[in-house]
């Protein structure tokens, strides 16, 4: 799910950047009242473990493929949300960095997708309140399993976020033509079935933590319910059906009526698929105003503004032009090759 | 290789780039980052029919590609992680957008097309931007420039001291699938059985280590501040260098250097 | 420098792993400190430096270790980790070593000074620019030790400093180790190490000591290295 630099106008890319960086803010400054000193070197190891953790595969039972897990709740369930979500930050810089997973200017939106959701409304809304509360029972079982369900009701709804906010951002930079609804029809299924994989493994990994020091997770009495010893894979087992069966079901769902992602994704413009899927094209801003405001720049300071008429005499000529020009920019950066070239080998003979 | 195993390679690969010596080097990473960031929002600010417009663009790379004496070739190794979301994005382009605005002889170009070249053009430009950067400053370099433009010092620290165990921490994944594949030939990933013990046995290590390691800072005196080396001052030529790159990059971004160039041979 | 005075040690309830320790290490001298695994070695080694806190009373240099002289003491002592990857943490070599000159106040100048001088001494100066993550094992080793050294402690503790190196790292880290003036107190299941580089022999057992004297002796007592489920040191053991 890491955005590329170019599927973001800058203007959203830089809202984008505010957002993190607010929430970013926030958390540095509630570490600081707390002990960041001490918390500093967990996080450093736990990120780098999750950089690592992110490259596994998972094969899912029943299937050829594999899962992978991204890392939002382990990180927040096992730091907390503040410096859950820096670890996360710190995670998505290194991968831009030096991986070119996602880009320098996509970083904000990339941080805000990938960390925000899965470190604080995954915790503020489905981890806390889940191990608060009396789910299940009061025993270490019970204590299990809503470990488990708070991971895969977690991952699942903040990847669901995360897909939607993909969208809304690359829809609002006005970089796709694919309509809103129909991206989203694209985006929310695949990463239902991903979210609901990574809720699995993030789950075992959590109980797995649980049972051997219970003391490493948040809002986890590590004294409450010494109870019966829970079989753990059974308990996987019937979770990983659930999911193979829900997310079977939505396939075949997907497969049986196809007519309408197709129809959305293939069908022509003028049958105005807009009105079809419920959605109005401008309502979703699909051209952002960044480019607009661009494109008027351009218009007042360009020397021949032609693209405003395509079919227009002028426009044909100018476009010739534009191609010439193109090739004779190529020809120089060629030129700069070479020339980059001889200069090098001029410099090691002397 | 496993993907641990070229994960570790790519980034000492990206080590040693940085760690040479060339003019672009020896600039100062403050100017590299500003002028960096002013290219990818000059690039990405580019309507998405401007093909003309973009393609200019493209020398200031190369002649940075040039001046560092870097390899391309890394760089389009990493185009396999842009280029397929990208593409994924902006092939709809074409289906939707059929409005005829280019004629090359008698084909015409639709809209889309055109778009979606421009994507793809804008998605390979920041990639060789940022790219650059990265082979031509070192982490530690980049993080010090941060700070002395106050960024939060919380966020460089745990910047470099996660780099610092990324390494370490990957090394020991890539020990671990290894010995997990020597005894269960045939699979292609971890069985669903060890999901939860096989990152859980080295969370639980990490843990231990992160302890060691708070209790090897507080043996030597750690109370909340890390001193990272500092850079040389921020001088005239640095600053010469980017307000250079930044005026090229807005004479390209308002002057169609293509229009221009083919105005004086096509009439 | 060093004295325990009836120092017992618990990490769970009444499961002592340290019963009763008392012993005295003068300045200048080094001590090897052996026993099998789970004999309590890290242990006295974390309770000198005040990482754990036990029942009795421990004297460093005339003070005792408690929370609040913890500052004063830590300052004397000089910690080599097993692993040295967790103990180098900075992103070079260079500024792991002024870690502690810079956070005891000391000037960045002065700071410098000691990272030069103490490089030059272990022949390590190539090293200073280079990144931790990058250097092969046995400089992460040199480099870790360059890294106390720096701090100029009065005392220097060493868990393990020769586990996992090749001979000539080894080597290198035993004359090292010897050419050093200050306090020592080494742990490890190098034998042959500790006859090198050690005058005095602690033998732990069970959080007792079994044998407390010169190395010489204590080495060469196969009897009692063997009930204390150790071995003698290879070269003792006449083979060479």
């Amino acid at each position: 799910m890491h955005m590329a630099d170019a599927l973001l106008a800058p203007a959203v890319a830089a809202t984008m950047y505010v957002a993190s960086g607010t929430a970013a803010g926030i958390s540095i400054s509630k570490l600081k009242k707390d002990d960041e000193a001490s918390k500093l070197p967990v996080m450093a190891v736990t990120s780098a473990l999750v950089f690592a953790g992110q490259m596994i595969n998972y094969t899912i039972p029943g299937t050829g493929s594999s899962g992978h897990m991204c890392g939002g709740m382990l990180l927040s369930a096992l730091l907390g949300p503040q410096a859950g979500f820096l670890s996360m930050i710190v995670i998505l810089a290194i991968q831009c960095l030096f991986f070119a997973d996602g880009g320098l200017m996509a970083l904000g939106a990339n941080c805000w997708n990938m960390a925000f959701y899965g470190c604080f409304v995954g915790y503020y809304l489905i981890w806390r309140p889940i191990m608060k509360s009396k789910w299940f029972g009061s025993d270490k079982n019970a204590q299990r399993l809503r470990i488990i369900a708070a991971s895969i009701i977690g991952c699942v709804l903040t990847l669901q976020l995360g897909a939607f906010s993909v969208v809304l951002e690359t829809s609002l930079s006005g970089i796709t033509e694919l309509p809103f609804g129909a991206f989203c029809a694209l985006m929310q299924p695949i990463h239902l079935a991903i979210g609901l994989v990574e809720g699995l493994i993030t789950a075992a990994v959590l109980v797995f933590v649980y049972q051997s020091r219970p003391e490493l997770l948040q809002c986890v009495d590590p004294a409450d319910g010494e109870g019966a010893k829970a079989s753990l894979r059974s308990v996987v087992a019937i979770l990983a059906a659930v999911a193979l069966v829900v997310g079977g079901g939505l396939s075949l769902l997907a497969s049986s009526n196809p007519d309408g992602l197709e129809w959305a994704l293939f069908g022509n413009a003028e049958e105005g698929y807009a009105e079809n899927m419920g959605l109005d094209e401008d309502d979703f801003g699909v051209q952002s105003s960044a480019a607009d405001a661009a494109g008027s720049i351009q218009e007042k300071t360009s020397f021949l503004p032609d693209y405003a008429f395509p079919d227009s005499e002028a426009a044909v000529g100018t476009t010739v032009s534009g191609i010439v020009g193109s090739a004779i920019v190529a020809g120089v950066a060629v030129l700069i090759c070479f020339a980059g070239g001889f200069f090098r080998k001029k410099q090691k003979n002397v | 290789m496993n993907k641990m195993q070229k994960a570790l390679h790519e980034l000492s690969e990206m080590d040693e780039l940085a760690a040479r010596s060339t003019p672009l080097h020896a600039l100062h990473p403050a100017a590299k980052l500003i002028t960096t960031i002013a290219y990818i929002l000059v690039t990405l600010s580019f309507n998405k029919y401007d093909l003309s417009g973009l393609v200019p663009m493209v020398l200031w790379p190369v002649l940075l590609f040039q001046i560092s004496d870097t390899d391309v070739r890394s760089c389009f190794y990493k185009l396999r992680i842009v280029l397929p979301l990208v593409m994924a994005v902006g092939l709809f382009n074409p289906f939707f957008d059929r409005e005829i605005i280019l004629r090359v002889g008698s084909v015409g170009v639709s809209g889309g097309v055109v778009s979606m070249i421009t994507l793809m053009l804008k998605g390979l430009f920041c990639l060789m931007a940022s790219f650059l950067l990265m082979a031509t400053t070192k982490i530690d370099n980049l993080c010090a420039a941060l700070r002395s433009m106050h960024f939060p010092s919380m966020l460089t620290s745990l910047l470099l001291l996660t780099y610092r165990y990324v390494g370490v921490m990957t090394e020991e994944l890539a020990v671990m699938t290894e010995a997990y594949h020597l005894r269960a030939p045939g699979q292609k990933g971890i069985h669903i059985s060890a999901w939860g013990s096989f990152l859980g046995q080295l969370l639980l290590r990490s843990m231990d280590r992160a302890q060691e390691l708070y209790s090897s800072m507080r043996l030597r005196g750690y109370h909340q501040h890390f001193h990272f080396a500092a850079n040389r001052p921020f001088n005239g030529r640095d600053a010469l260098y980017a307000a250079c790159c930044i005026l090229f990059f807005l004479l390209l971004r308002f002057i169609s250097i293509s229009q221009l160039l083919g105005g004086l041979f096509v009439r | 420098m060093i004295e325990f005075q009836n120092v017992s040690f618990a990490y769970e309830k009444d499961r002592y792993v340290i019963r009763d320790l008392s012993f005295r290490i003068e300045k200048g001298e080094s001590v090897g400190l052996i026993g099998a695994n789970g004999a309590g070695k890290s242990t006295v080694m974390k309770l000198i430096l005040g990482l754990l806190q036990g029942e009795g009373k421990i004297l460093v240099d005339g003070t005792e270790v408690r929370k609040e002289t913890l500052g004063v003491i830590r300052r004397k002592l000089g910690f080599v980790l097993q692993n040295s990857d967790n103990q180098m943490f900075m992103p070079t070599v260079y500024e792991d070593m002024i870690f502690a000159p810079l956070n005891y106040m000391m000037s960045h100048e002065e700071a410098d000074r000691r990272v030069d001088e103490v490089l030059a001494r272990l022949h390590l100066e190539d090293l200073k620019y280079r990144y931790n993550h990058k250097i092969s094992g046995g400089e992460k080793r040199m480099a870790a030790i360059a890294t106390i050294l720096a701090m100029e402690p009065d005392a220097i503790l060493m868990d393990e400093p020769t586990s996992a190196l090749d001979p000539y790292n080894r080597r290198i880290v035993i004359n090292t180790i010897r050419e050093l003036s200050q306090t020592k107190l080494i742990t490890s299941h190098d034998l042959d190490m500790i006859l090198d580089t050690c005058g005095r022999v602690i033998l732990l057992s069970g959080g007792r000591i079994a044998a407390d004297g010169p190395a010489e002796k204590i080495l060469k007592d196969r009897a009692l290295l063997e009930a204390n489920r150790m071995e003698l040191p290879l070269s003792l053991m006449g083979r060479m």
